[in-house]
């Protein structure tokens, strides 16, 4: 067959996380799917750090992973160490994070994908094939072209992409991979605005040539909880890493180097992100530090390939060289290849809706990277929203969306559409308000009822997580109903060091003291079902306990997410005119012009926009000017 | 739309200042300025004549026009200082009226200056607190605010809550080791010191309070001692009955009035004596009532009540015709008038002495609210001593932030970590 007969629903551009998870949930959905990869051999590749995971994103892998995603099946299945992050403190901020083996975390991905039966095509997309704001298709290097009515780009770095080592340049996508070239002038001759960023990735280091003994072991935890719900065994390996520190030798070295690398800030180049810094900024910027923490990671099991965590870099290769090997236990390391930044283009996601379609283009939907944000977690999330809502045009269904109160990902959508970000954005919890609503350990609670609604799980993992949350339902209810009485409790409150009850006292206000648990109570009267797993019933117990000791604080969340409703549900007509308001400031019209919000709720919170602009807008939309509570 | 008022107070005065906003304003006033010289490009300020739909001028006036957004309503804005002839003032409002112009609503320039964003919310209260202040106390205490005398305070409180969120945030949600070893010890402390503050602040507003709305000044004491007969010495004008019969005054009777600048809110109360009268029992009770909520009380020839709590001041009256039975502060007579001058600066120095004269907040709701962020991080406070996690101390340290926010501008999540990535280095 004719390549250019085939004819296609949607085409996913790229086969990183974002591009696999839209790919794989819209062929599921029963979209006719194709997804196209620069190189076949790539689809699903780690390109930075060997693990999924970690603080906010460990949160986001599980709303994924509820939402049909593949990440974290794919990562449970090639970790080499698991560990929750955060157990020292309050449990909504408790992160799953996995060290993983890329090579087999992309080769589970690949063979995934072909056991699936989704179409992988090895081309480059060099433009859009676009009428009347609509798609017609895309087009590929040899000019063939294939037809769709809906695309989901996810180019990662590869638009443009400009590698930097020291003062040399390299146009690539990724270390040893091409860049793509088209999509970016093909988009912003349609009026699509878009900007560069930067990103750095650390050198990667020869095992043979590190002294091990000078660092120390860091394991994972001894009883692991996997990403996915749909994991059933989870008993991982538990290979170390080992952390050295950097010192003042290094920090001088790298300080007096400063000049030859590309990723320090003070040079005129695309912005890179703060949290993420290169090893020459953290030295430059915090020279309070005598020491930064070096995290020596496995890329797979056993592998000579070693991962410098915390070491990103764009000096000169030498110097970098010459100054890791100040670090104590470094002193022979060798390189398998150094460390480098990359610049790329993205495009603003302001020009997003919140269902990640363009709002210029009908059918163009924009995940991961190219839309400004970093990380694999990141990008997954973007992926499968875009994934599913591609699908829902194509099957011409409600489109999905998640409030800021229903997931991270909900915080990332919104985020990333109301504020222009000049910097990689990251997630973290304290992005998130209601931060103590969205724990990893209620994903499914928050999001089963979204998959049901667009069938993305399978009915296995479906059934067994309804149940799940029945019976945790059920223990809650028993703890806030029913009354424990002194003589069972008060030895145990002594115990702990608390005040004792002289009545029968609900179990709920009992639990609520920090130090008290749910084990302290005698709650086996209360009826599991049977076919629930171990694994599942401590996840039970623990949800129940967590829903009680929070509930206050949630009960209030809940009370703010009901007062500001009424401001969410109010839409801005799309052709609102803010040039008739000539009260606005200049400043705050160019924003609302810019990122057009679709309802009052996105215009607060654009970064800037103060209380008198929603005022006035109000009265512009002919909205009383004080919006009365409803009851 | 154009709006028109008269912001001078009603009646004869000087001068009046009617006051014209809107888009066409500079136009629609131009159209009964005799040769009016005023255009929407410049600001200009000159003495015209005002002339009537014949064309016959009917005052002189000193016109100013400003060109939005640089006015007080950020619109373009016509003032004329007329003569303040009552007449004059509804005769320009009528023209002004008749060329398409609507009287404004109470506090509409103001609400179309908020609107048009030239106030920020404390400063639109400031105005209100300006023009309703009954003390010069409390205009000072208005003129402050509208320069962003407490926005910038409680900048400085919010710029600590910030930076200490930021720091617990980094805790929790970057430094992915143990926390930081001295950690809750530096957020007891700054946590401390915001409760201190916030504590002040509500202080401060309490005691200032009777700048703006008046001190509650109450006299007590004996039937017959002559409380009515001082009230109507102060008050200087008959308000009160007095007679020789015990009892008279069974209800409180309250003026305001004005004791060296400071207001204040005067009350007669019935004596204080065992009676079997019903109602004057029930005088006598609301007589103990206003007592109680009182600034201030000034006890009659009672040698037995021998307060020290700066609360009372012991008067003894009638001194023209009778000796002192036991300690007083002060002797006078109100009959006479003897002495009551001195007693005025005895009331105005206990009302005034040891209290704040500055104060940041100037309306209940900005009290309120400055409340609310205090009962929050006071709860931020229990929660730290009482080793609960973290990130509920941060929950609660942001809805104190957000309090704080409801007179100032708003904190964003961008604002927390701004802060956290200037002050640590984000490893990983
Ligand atoms: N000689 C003299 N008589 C006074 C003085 N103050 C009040 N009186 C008289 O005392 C009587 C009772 O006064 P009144 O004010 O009604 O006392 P009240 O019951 O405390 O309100 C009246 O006849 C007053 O004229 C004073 O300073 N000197
Ligand atoms: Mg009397």
């Amino acid at each position: 067959m004719k390549r250019q007969d085939k004819k296609f629903d949607l085409v996913v551009v790229g086969g990183g996380h974002a591009g696999i998870e839209a790919a794989l949930i819209a062929h599921k959905r029963g979209v006719k799917t194709l997804l196209i990869s620069m190189d076949k051999n790539s689809v699903g590749r780690t390109s930075c750090n060997p693990a999924v995971g970690g603080l906010a994103k460990g949160q986001m892998v599980k709303e994924v992973d509820v939402l049909g995603g593949m990440m974290g099946a794919f990562a449970d299945l090639s970790t080499l160490q698991s560990k929750t992050l955060n157990k020292s403190k309050g449990r909504s901020v408790w992160s799953p994070r996995s060290q993983i083996d890329k090579n087999l975390y992309e080769k589970i991905a690949q063979s995934y994908i072909k056991k699936v039966g989704l179409e992988v095509l090895e081309a480059e997309v060099v433009s859009l094939y676009i009428k009347n704001n609509s798609i017609l298709g895309v087009f590929l290097r040899d000019k063939t072209k294939i037809s769709c009515s809906s695309v989901v780009l996810t180019c990662g770095t590869f638009l443009n992409g400009l590698i930097h080592i020291g003062k040399e340049q390299i146009k690539a996508g990724r270390y040893g991979e091409k860049r793509s070239e088209g999509i970016t002038e093909n988009l912003n001759s349609l009026g699509l605005v878009s900007g560069r960023l930067k990103t750095g990735t650390p050198p990667r280091i020869k095992r043979s040539t590190v002294n091990w003994k000078k660092g120390e072991a860091g394991y994972g935890d001894k009883k692991p909880s996997p990403l996915s719900y749909r994991t059933e065994r989870f008993s991982p390996k538990n290979e170390p890493c080992y952390s050295f520190r950097t010192n003042k030798k290094t920090h001088e070295l790298i300080l007096q180097n400063l000049s030859s690398s590309a990723m320090y800030s003070g040079k005129n180049m695309a912005t890179g992100p703060r949290y993420c810094p290169s090893i020459e900024d953290k030295v430059y910027k915090f020279d309070q530090n005598p020491s930064h923490v070096l995290q020596l990671e496995p890329e797979w099991t056993m592998s000579e390939q070693i991962y410098v965590n915390g070491f990103s870099t764009s000096l000169e290769e030498k110097i970098q060289l010459k100054s890791l090997r100040t670090v104590k236990g470094l002193e022979k390391v060798e390189f398998i290849r150094p460390g480098y930044a990359i610049e790329y283009d993205f495009f603003y996601p302001s020009q997003l809706k919140n269902t990640l379609e363009s709002k210029a283009i009908s059918g163009l939907f924009m995940a991961g990277q190219i839309n400004g944000t970093s990380g694999y977690e990141e990008a997954s999330s973007q992926g499968v929203i875009a994934g599913i809502n591609s699908s829902c045009f194509i099957l011409n269904e409600e489109p999905l969306v998640l409030k800021r109160n229903d997931a991270y990902i909900g915080v990332l959508i919104d985020d990333l559409i109301l504020k222009d970000t000049d910097e990689p954005y990251r997630m973290f919890t304290s992005r998130a308000e209601y931060r103590l609503q969205l724990r990893s350990s209620n994903a499914d609670q928050r999001l089963l009822e979204k998959s049901k609604k667009y069938r993305l799980l399978d009915n296995k993992t479906l059934k067994g997580l309804s149940k799940k949350i029945e019976n945790t339902k059920k223990i809650v209810k028993h703890l806030e109903n029913n009354n424990v009485k002194p003589q069972i409790i008060n030895t145990r409150l002594e115990e702990l060091n608390e005040r004792p009850i002289n009545e029968p006292t609900r179990i709920s206000n009992i639990l609520k003291r920090p130090k008290v648990s749910i084990s302290d109570f005698k709650i086996d009267v209360v009826q599991l079902e049977n076919s629930l797993t171990t694994h599942m019933k401590e996840e039970i117990f623990f949800e129940a306990e967590t829903i009680i000791k929070y509930s206050g604080y949630i009960n209030r969340q809940k009370e703010e997410i009901d007062k500001i409703k009424v401001y969410e549900e109010m839409i801005i007509p799309e052709q609102f005119d803010y040039n008739n308001i000539k009260s606005l400031s200049n400043e705050s019209r160019e924003k609302f012009i810019n990122i057009k919000p679709q309802t009052i709720g996105q215009a607060q919170r654009i970064n800037g926009i103060r209380p008198s602009d929603i005022s006035i807008l109000l009265v512009y939309l002919k909205r009383p000017f004080h919006v009365k509570q409803k009851k | 739309m154009t709006i028109v008022a008269c912001s001078t107070p009603p009646g004869i005065s000087g001068i009046a200042v009617v006051r014209v906003s809107g888009k066409n304003s500079i136009e629609k006033v131009s159209s009964f300025i005799k040769d009016s010289p005023f255009n929407k490009k410049t600001p200009l300020s000159k003495i015209c004549f005002l002339v009537d739909k014949d064309g016959v001028a009917f005052d002189e006036a000193v016109v100013t026009s400003y060109i939005g957004p640089n006015s007080y309503t950020g619109e373009d804005l016509v003032e004329i200082s007329c003569h303040g002839n009552p007449k004059i003032i509804s005769k320009i409002i009528d023209l002004a009226v008749d060329v398409g112009s609507r009287l404004a609503e109470p506090g509409e320039f103001t609400k179309t200056a908020f609107l048009n964003g030239k106030l920020d919310l404390s400063e639109a209260e400031s105005v209100s607190s300006i023009i309703h202040s009954m003390s010069i106390v409390g205009v000072k205490a208005g003129v402050k605010n509208l320069k962003g005398g407490l926005s910038e305070k409680i900048k400085l409180i919010k710029s600590n809550l910030i930076s200490l969120v930021a720091n617990l945030e980094f805790n929790l949600d970057i430094s992915e080791e143990d926390l930081q070893p001295d950690l809750l010890e530096s957020s007891e402390k700054t946590i401390k010191n915001v409760i201190c503050w916030l504590e002040k602040c509500i202080i401060t507003f309490n005691e200032t309070k009777m700048f703006h709305s008046g001190a509650s000044v109450v006299i007590l004491g004996p039937p017959n001692a002559g409380k009515s007969t001082l009230f109507n010495c102060l008050v200087d004008k008959n308000q009160s009955i007095v007679t020789n019969v015990e009892g008279t005054t069974r209800d409180v009777v309250e003026k305001n009035i004005d004791i060296n600048g400071l207001p204040v809110i005067l009350k007669d109360t019935a004596g204080i004596r065992k009676s079997e009268d019903l109602v004057e029992k029930v005088g006598i009770e609301k007589s103990f009532n206003e007592a109680r909520d009182a600034d201030l009380i000034l006890v009659l020839n009672d040698p037995d009540k021998t307060f020290n709590d700066g609360k009372h001041i012991h008067i003894f009256n009638k001194s023209d015709i009778e000796k002192p039975d036991g300690n007083y502060d002060i002797l006078i007579s109100a009959k006479t008038g003897n002495n009551v001058e001195k007693l005025k600066k005895v009331i105005y120095k206990s009302l005034v002495q040891g209290k704040a004269h500055d104060t940041l907040l100037t309306s209940k709701r900005q009290c309120l609210a400055v409340e609310s962020s205090l009962k929050h991080i006071k709860e931020a406070y229990s929660l730290l001593v009482g080793e609960n996690s973290l990130e509920l101390l941060v929950e609660d340290i942001n809805r104190s932030i957000h309090f704080l926010d409801e007179i100032t501008s708003k904190t964003t999540k961008d604002d927390i970590l701004d802060a956290v990535f200037s002050s640590f280095c984000v490893g990983k």
